[in-house]
């Protein structure tokens, strides 16, 4: 795929993704091909398709096709995905949910414990989704303090604020890089969903915090966005729970990986 | 030479070639040390890759210094913070100074055979580096005569020339030029500072009515601020490379001393020294590609500071009273070090400001 097929394949799919969700979602992509882009182009599918997911906020159960594509499993089946906390769930492809999640869009259920899945294609796509998130969640904060005002100046013009979307953007930036940099190693998509937890979750505290009571309604967009982040954080391990096993693979090897190079 | 191949045989090379330090890790050992891994690198030719034949390189993509940079950084044979002037002030030099003088004093900096400095800051004017108030007047000759005061002048005790800024016009940033000035002209005078973790690194430098010859400017008269902003991403590819190697290593090292085996607090200073390094490897590769570098380079400087300082909290963290009660390892030295990474080459506040004024678009504060 060119740079120009890249373009149009993102418009549609944004144009897409913002009118559809769920199980309508899933028809729409299958649709555009979602399947032979996996099969032919997952390093341009995955990203994209993930990381507008979050953009647009919408939802879909790409996820499990994610996982099965890397078990080698059949198609169409909703494996048993860990949560952490040493929870499991499954991406209910019909698009209800019974438990109540906190992202009550989101057709997760709690399932018995499943077998072990290969996990580092998942948590990528995961990490593209929360990067998505997290820019969408700056998208609001930004455009509300440059149309808001207090004390006769736009919110945009006090350096706390500003020092706050900073701190957002950089972390998103960071995940960015860790999550191209990726290769095909467990280690590298580990560190890639942890960063993209933690860029996520600091991006909802200081957009949560820039668009005060606003920020807090129900009718704003800003929690979908922020209960998102915080549901996919816990999907295929947390940031907390991927950075500890980090830590545990320097404590084994007793040697830092260089995991990227020039 | 392409970068596996030039790494692979350097590597060899460093191996069969002994230029580890010595036991005195005073500055003047380390700046003594600089100067000779610089000459060895010279002289077998390393030293000269990725830099113009016009200054006495080699040619070749600017890559292969930041593969030299690693493997010194990470063998411990030249500590980064001064390795790197030469990655901030030669791409300068070759930009801004005629070329018959890029030609004739890149190689001494390159060899080991002199150490410069950049003259930036003064009493009045830090992060405001615009307000600067040294004084550049030209006189009938053609010469400039220069007045005022430099500080935090990283290694200009030692240092055989500066890269000095200093006013020529009116107020603000076109009336600031820039001039490469010998240290031993008469009029300058150095007076080392004390710094905080003992290694005196820096200095004031006094100018008298110092004789600048009219050749040494650098650009035109009010080109200084333009030199000032172009050498900053500079300090922030090449050089961030090399420092986020040191780091790697520092880490290695905390696994190898023992450390409390807290898995969380390993994890995120891995996590953060992992996210500057990939961030700074798609730098590199921006630049190899032939891309102008700007603000965005903020992104990096905060990445690697804020990594930088959480690493060495982890390691006070986890080798509990190492930096307060023995001084083993330097990592009392290391650790005190590391305070200043949100302050040279602007500070922490300074990056957050250009990131939402630039990056973010959200006009004045
Ligand atoms: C180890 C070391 C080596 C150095 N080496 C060199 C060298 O070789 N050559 C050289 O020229 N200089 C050098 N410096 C100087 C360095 O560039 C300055 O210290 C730096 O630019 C900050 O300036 P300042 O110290 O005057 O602090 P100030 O500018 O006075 O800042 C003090 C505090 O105020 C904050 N602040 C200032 N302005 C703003 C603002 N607009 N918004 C928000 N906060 C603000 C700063 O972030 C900082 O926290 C070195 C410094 C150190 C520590």
């Amino acid at each position: 795929m060119d740079a120009e097929e890249r373009e149009l394949l993102e418009q549609t799919l944004r144009k897409t993704m913002s009118g559809a969700s769920g199980p309508v979602l899933d028809a729409s992509l299958a649709d555009l091909g979602w399947a032979e882009m996996l099969a032919e182009e997952p390093g341009t599918a995955i990203p994209l398709v993930f990381r507008l997911l979050g953009e647009t906020g919408a939802h879909a159960s790409v996820l499990n096709d994610i996982v099965l594509r890397e078990t080698g499993g059949p198609p169409g089946r909703t494996p048993a995905l860990p949560y952490t906390g040493g929870l499991w769930v499954e991406w209910a492809r019909d698009g209800s949910a019974d438990d109540c999640p906190l992202d009550p869009s989101l057709p997760l259920r709690r399932v018995a414990a499943g077998g072990a899945v290969p996990l580092a294609e998942g948590r990528r796509a995961l990490g593209w989704w929360l990067l998505g998130t997290g820019r969408a969640m700056l998208a609001l904060a930004r455009r509300h303090v440059l149309d808001r005002h207090q004390f006769g100046r736009p919110l945009a013009s006090f350096q706390a604020l500003r020092h706050r979307l900073a701190e957002a953007y950089v972390g998103l930036e960071g995940a960015e890089a860790v999550l191209t940099a990726t290769g095909d190693d467990d280690t590298c998509a580990l560190l890639a969903k942890a960063a993209a937890g933690r860029a996520a979750l600091t991006a909802a505290r200081h957009c949560q915090q820039a668009l005060g009571g606003i920020g807090f309604t129900a009718e704003h967009d800003l929690h979908r966005h922020v209960k998102r982040a915080l549901v996919l954080d816990g999907l295929l391990g947390s940031a907390r729970d991927l950075t500890r096993e980090a830590g545990s693979l320097l404590l084994r090897e007793g040697r830092t990986p260089r995991l990227v190079d020039l | 030479m392409r970068t596996a191949e030039f790494r692979r045989e350097l590597r060899a090379w460093l191996d069969g070639h002994d230029l580890a330090p010595g036991d005195d890790h005073g500055l003047d050992a380390q700046v003594a040390q600089l100067a000779r891994v610089r000459r060895a690198l010279w002289e077998a030719d390393w030293m000269r890759y990725g830099w113009p034949r016009e200054v006495g390189g080699l040619g070749g993509p600017g890559v292969l210094r930041a593969v030299l940079g690693e493997e010194v950084a990470s063998r411990d044979l030249a500590e980064p913070g001064i390795w790197s002037m030469v990655e901030v002030l030669v791409p300068t030099l070759i930009d801004y100074a005629p070329p018959a003088l890029a030609a004739e004093m890149v190689p001494r900096l390159l060899s080991g055979r002199e150490q410069w400095c950049q003259g930036f800051s003064e009493p009045g004017s830090g992060s405001d580096l615009a307000s600067l108030s040294t004084r550049a007047v030209r006189d009938n000759g053609g010469d400039w005569v220069v007045s005022g005061q430099k500080v935090w002048t990283s290694l200009a005790q030692y240092a055989a020339r500066c890269v000095l800024l200093a006013r020529t016009g009116g107020p603000g940033h076109d009336g600031i030029s820039a001039f490469f000035v010998d240290m031993d002209s008469p009029g300058i005078t150095v007076r080392p500072l004390r710094t905080m973790h003992g290694v005196d690194e820096f200095a004031e430098v006094f100018l008298d009515e110092v004789r600048v010859p009219g050749e040494r400017l650098l650009g035109a008269p009010g080109d200084g601020w333009k030199l000032a902003m172009d050498l900053l991403p500079h300090e922030r590819s090449t050089c961030f490379w090399h420092r986020i190697a040191h780091l790697h290593s520092r880490l290695d090292r905390l696994l190898a001393d023992g450390c409390e085996p807290d898995a969380g607090a390993l994890g995120a200073a891995w996590l953060d020294l992992h996210t500057a390094r990939c961030r700074s490897a798609l730098t590199q590769r921006a630049l190899a590609e032939g891309g102008r570098l700007g603000p965005e380079t903020s992104v990096d400087k905060i990445l690697l500071a804020t990594a930088e300082q959480r690493l060495f909290d982890t390691a006070r963290d986890l080798l509990p009273g190492t930096v307060e009660l023995t001084d083993e390892g330097a990592w009392r030295t290391e650790y005190l070090y590391s305070r200043a990474a949100t302050i040279y080459g602007g500070t922490a506040e300074i990056q957050r400001n250009i990131a939402a004024r630039r990056l973010l678009d959200l006009g004045k504060e």
